[in-house]
């Protein structure tokens, strides 16, 4: 009986019908879609393909594989790599474990204080990565307070140094990934388990940990790419263990290696694109997403487990609070560790330029996140509406960007807008130059986040609205915006504070009229004013939290405006 | 107006959504889709909304060629079986919605959404959020939401199959009432088939993709014509025709001439009369109680048939019954 037969000839043609579109849908869609797909063409792309095309040219200007051959003859290079390959999987696998203990507690168990337990998670986001590195060298470098005090002679330069630095860096953007995918399940599965009779055991194992599943993965993903691809970290207290991001600095910026240089970039390309491709095949594996009436999760109290789990986050805690705290205890100290007394002399910034640098940084990440997130939330708009190939493509374009570390990206727009004979020229040297280069930077993690998004408007709703009469318009204002405002507001405090905290590509863009903030940072410690660099530190951390303020402001509003009257 | 849809083709890449659809609906019609899970249903309906491109046949409303209009310029109204208000309006809002959008004065929606709310039965929650009623106060907000618009045509998939059977039975015919009321040609998706008996007009019986019969309710129950939608719909005894002409010959009389095998006869419990009688043929195998009546599994002949008897002092099971059957009782169907 099901076997479908074949169909009459005359209407089996697949040209189809088509509803039209009206024309000005039509027109929406269009600037949706190929706005953001210019610019990420001519901001992206472009710059990236002169990097690939660099890495073939030699010095001598001969076309080839020449560069490639050197590098893979270099020892140090093959060491840089195993390195760096090694480095980021531990602080990946180290930052999934903890990212997830963490996002339970939060989001599943009543313990108290989860408000400060998140403020200390927020910590690193405040600062540029060498924040991290910086507050270890105090607390445990050769003139750190635990060798002063303790007569012990720590080595913390080094592979060990690196990977606590990487986890206090990378732990609390796997905690914002899991934490959203314990968010979306929904309750009515635990308590169809817990009619059936299943203990919480079997609960957490059977619900929770399959639908965290694809957090999880996105988290390593995240993390990984991060860690393999961070600069200050590895700068400040990696010493003589030599990574792959460092490894490209020295080729460009010590040797003006830009060939080689470009090599090493296009290798770093690899591990990303491997987890990239994993990522995706594990993600079409997740099971049912959020359904569109889920009700939340209520979290519960269970002694046995809230106990220890609560001190585990504490201790987590504890640790990130300890690190940033000392850097800014230091900024106050007339010469750390061996003269502690207050003083305000290290906020004299000797450096030419004074605090300019934070209101340039202030200035181009308004720009970055202004802009970004208007071509994010069209770039996720438009990707949901085109066919399935299609699709895929926009989705692996706009996710490639997290695969680019920012010292890449830089080179990259060293080479592409650093020319005199093109109007791109013209943007060298400007602040729109840095706020494009640091908003692509992080194009992949807000457009995740804007798909997410995205997938939680009812599909019913959408449609619902068109069957009412609602163009393409409507379908935006009333079906898709209210249940996106709340990330659109996250995505634009993330690319804010992002921005405000880069330091590896705009390392290379920097000129002496327009100098960010980090590059400060990262200036006064190579000169040796490691606590002027702990005071402009400090300064920026005080900038970020504000906004970060602003940020938990506008989301209570919008969340209890949500509520309904 | 009139709803025409005629050799209607839509894959899914390889897989035959719907394979040859036709099927009218006249201006007040109340047309239930009925089949099992999977069959189409949704799908059908959704190119009837506009909401899915389809690959061959004909669409038409009067004398308009629907293939290419887009959704939101067919003016029809559409109910989903999941909620699908917008949570960050009020109930009126909702109602409004689809006038607001046609800009309407808003004089004139407030007054078609008090109107709309009154035949709901819900004007004390205008005011309130979605996420303040229930099931079932959801449903009815957005049917009279659909109707705001006046639509040409009403759809409804599966409107009330996650509301708990009371509400459900209440209802239906509240929609049943409305579309009355109102005469909007309405076309209901569900797999209830006593939801689609008491409901439509015209049943249109489904399978894989395919229309397996279109007809009243009657028709439907007392003369399907295939043997899926005899067994879908009803309980039936679906006997072979060789079976047949040895054991009730008199009923072999209207099998169709030609190949006998492809056709099975289909006798509702209730065409067989059971007597109690000690030297009957047949023996009761199990009894249900159903109320009103008992339903008997009878095994007769070499079959096991499935019977009902009216009132009470119905035989118990292993006692010995005769059977006997109306003689033009039964429909001849395609196997
Ligand atoms: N977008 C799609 N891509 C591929 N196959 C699809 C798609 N939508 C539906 N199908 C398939 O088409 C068939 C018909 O689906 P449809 O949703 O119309 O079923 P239905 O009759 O409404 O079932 P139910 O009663 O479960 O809602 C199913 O086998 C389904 O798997
Ligand atoms: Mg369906």
């Amino acid at each position: 009986m099901s076997t479908a037969m074949a169909p009459a000839a005359g209407f089996a043609g697949k040209s189809g019908h088509k509803p039209k579109m009206a024309s000005a849908d039509r027109l929406l869609l269009a600037v949706s879609l190929v706005v953001p797909v210019l610019g990420l063409s001519l901001f992206f792309l472009y710059p990236l393909g002169l990097v690939a095309w660099r890495s073939l040219v030699g010095l001598d200007g001969s076309i080839g594989l020449g560069n490639y051959a050197s590098v893979l003859a270099s020892p140090g290079i093959r060491t840089a790599t195993i390195n760096s390959l090694w480095i980021s999987a531990l602080t990946t696998a180290v930052c999934v474990v903890l990212g997830f203990i963490l996002a339970y507690a939060l989001q599943r168990s009543s313990i108290s204080g989860k408000g400060l337990v998140r403020a200390s998670l927020a910590l690193p986001l405040l600062a540029p990565s060498l924040v991290q590195a910086l507050g270890l060298i105090f607390l445990l470098g050769r003139n750190g307070v635990v060798s002063q005090w303790t007569g012990w002679t720590i080595d913390i330069y080094g592979p060990v140094g690196l990977l606590i630095a990487n986890v206090l860096y990378g732990l609390p953007q796997a905690v914002l990934i899991i934490e959203a995918s314990l968010r979306h399940s929904d309750a009515r599965y635990y308590d169809a388990a817990e009619v059936m009779g299943a203990s919480h055991w079997q609960q957490f194992r059977d619900i929770t940990l399959p639908n965290a599943k694809f957090g999880m993965l996105s988290a390593g993903f995240v993390v990984f790419t991060v860690t393999i691809t961070d600069f200050g970290n590895a700068a400040v207290i990696g010493g003589d263990y030599r990574v792959l991001a460092t490894e490209i600095y020295r080729q460009v910026v010590g040797q003006m290696n830009f060939g080689m240089g470009a090599v090493v970039g296009i290798l770093l390309l690899i591990p990303t694109l491997v987890a990239v491709y994993i990522q995706r095949v594990a993600s079409q594996r997740q099971f049912g997403g959020g359904s569109e009436s889920a009700i939340p999760v209520q979290p519960s109290w269970l002694p046995a487990r809230d106990l220890p789990l609560g001190m585990a986050v504490f201790a987590i805690s504890l640790c990130m609070i300890v690190v940033v705290a000392t850097v800014v205890l230091a900024s106050f100290m007339f010469l750390w560790p061996y003269r502690m007394e207050f003083t305000l002399r290290n906020y004299v910034i000797t450096l030419s330029g004074g605090y300019t640098p934070l209101w340039t940084s202030l200035l181009i990440s308004l720009m970055a996140a202004g802009f970004g997130v208007v071509l994010l939330f069209l770039m996720a708009f438009a990707q949901k509406r085109l066919p399935p190939a299609l699709a895929r493509l926009l989705y692996f374009g706009a996710i490639l960007p997290v695969g680019v570390p920012g010292l890449v990206l830089g080179l990259a727009y060293v080479l592409a807008f650093n020319v005199s004979d093109s109007v791109l020229g013209l943007l060298y040297g400007t602040t729109v130059i840095i706020a494009l280069c640091n908003f692509y930077h992080y194009h992949s993690q807000g457009f995740l986040t804007m798909v997410t998004g995205m997938r939680s408007v009812p599909p019913a709703l959408e449609e619902s609205v068109t069957c009412l009469g609602g163009g393409l318009r409507c379908v935006l204002r009333d079906a898709i915006l209210p249940f996106l405002t709340a990330t659109t507001v996250s995505v634009f405090f993330f690319l804010f504070m992002r921005s405000m905290v880069t330091l590896s590509a705009v390392i290379f863009l920097f000129t002496p009229q327009v100098m960010p903030a980090s590059v400060t940072v990262m200036r006064l410690d190579e000169a040796g004013f490691t606590l002027q660099a702990a005071a402009f530190s400090t300064c920026i951390m005080i900038t970020v939290a504000l906004a970060m303020l602003l940020m938990r402001v506008a989301m209570t509003y919008l969340g209890r405006k949500k509520a309904g009257a | 107006m009139h709803l025409s849809i005629k050799n209607l083709y839509k894959t899914f890449d390889d897989f035959v959504a719907l394979d040859r659809i036709t099927l009218d609906v006249g201006p007040r019609d109340f047309v239930c889709l009925l089949g099992p899970s999977g069959c189409g249903k949704t799908t059908l309906l959704r190119i009837i909304a506009g909401l899915l491109p389809f690959d061959g046949g004909m669409l038409t409303l009067g004398e308009k060629d629907l293939a290419t209009l887009p959704a939101k310029e067919r003016g029809f109204g559409i109910v989903f079986q999941s909620y699908s208000l917008f949570p960050n309006m009020t109930v009126a809002e909702n109602v409004g919605y689809g006038l607001r959008v046609r800009k309407e004065p808003a004089a004139r929606i407030a007054a078609r959404v008090a109107e709309l709310l009154e035949l709901i039965k819900l004007p004390h929650l205008a005011e309130r959020y979605p996420h303040q009623l229930s099931g079932g106060q959801q449903q009815r907000v957005a049917i009279a939401r659909a109707l705001a618009v006046d639509p040409s045509l009403l759809l409804l998939d599966e409107p009330l199959s996650a509301l708990d059977a009371r509400v459900r039975v209440a209802m239906r015919s509240e929609i049943r009432q409305v579309q009355r009321r109102l005469g909007i040609p309405t076309i209901m998706v569900t797999h209830d088939q006593e939801e689609a008996l008491t409901l439509a007009d015209k049943v249109v019986c489904m399978n894989h993709g395919r229309i397996e019969q279109i007809g009243t309710p009657q028709e439907i129950y007392a003369r399907p014509r295939t043997r899926f939608v005899a067994d879908f719909v009803g309980i039936s005894n679906l006997l072979p025709a060789d079976w047949v002409r040895d054991v009730l010959p008199e009923l072999a009389g209207q099998c169709p001439e030609g190949d006998t095998k492809a056709r099975e006869l289909c006798l509702r419990p209730e065409d067989i009369k059971v007597t109690a009688d000690g030297a009957g043929e047949g023996r009761v195998t199990e009894v249900n109680f159903l109320g009103n009546l008992t339903r008997l599994n009878v095994q007769w002949k070499g079959r096991e048939l499935v019977a009902e008897y009216n009132g009470f002092g119905a035989p118990e099971v292993g006692e010995s019954v005769s059977l006997s059957v109306t003689p033009s009782a039964g429909a001849w169907v395609r196997a």
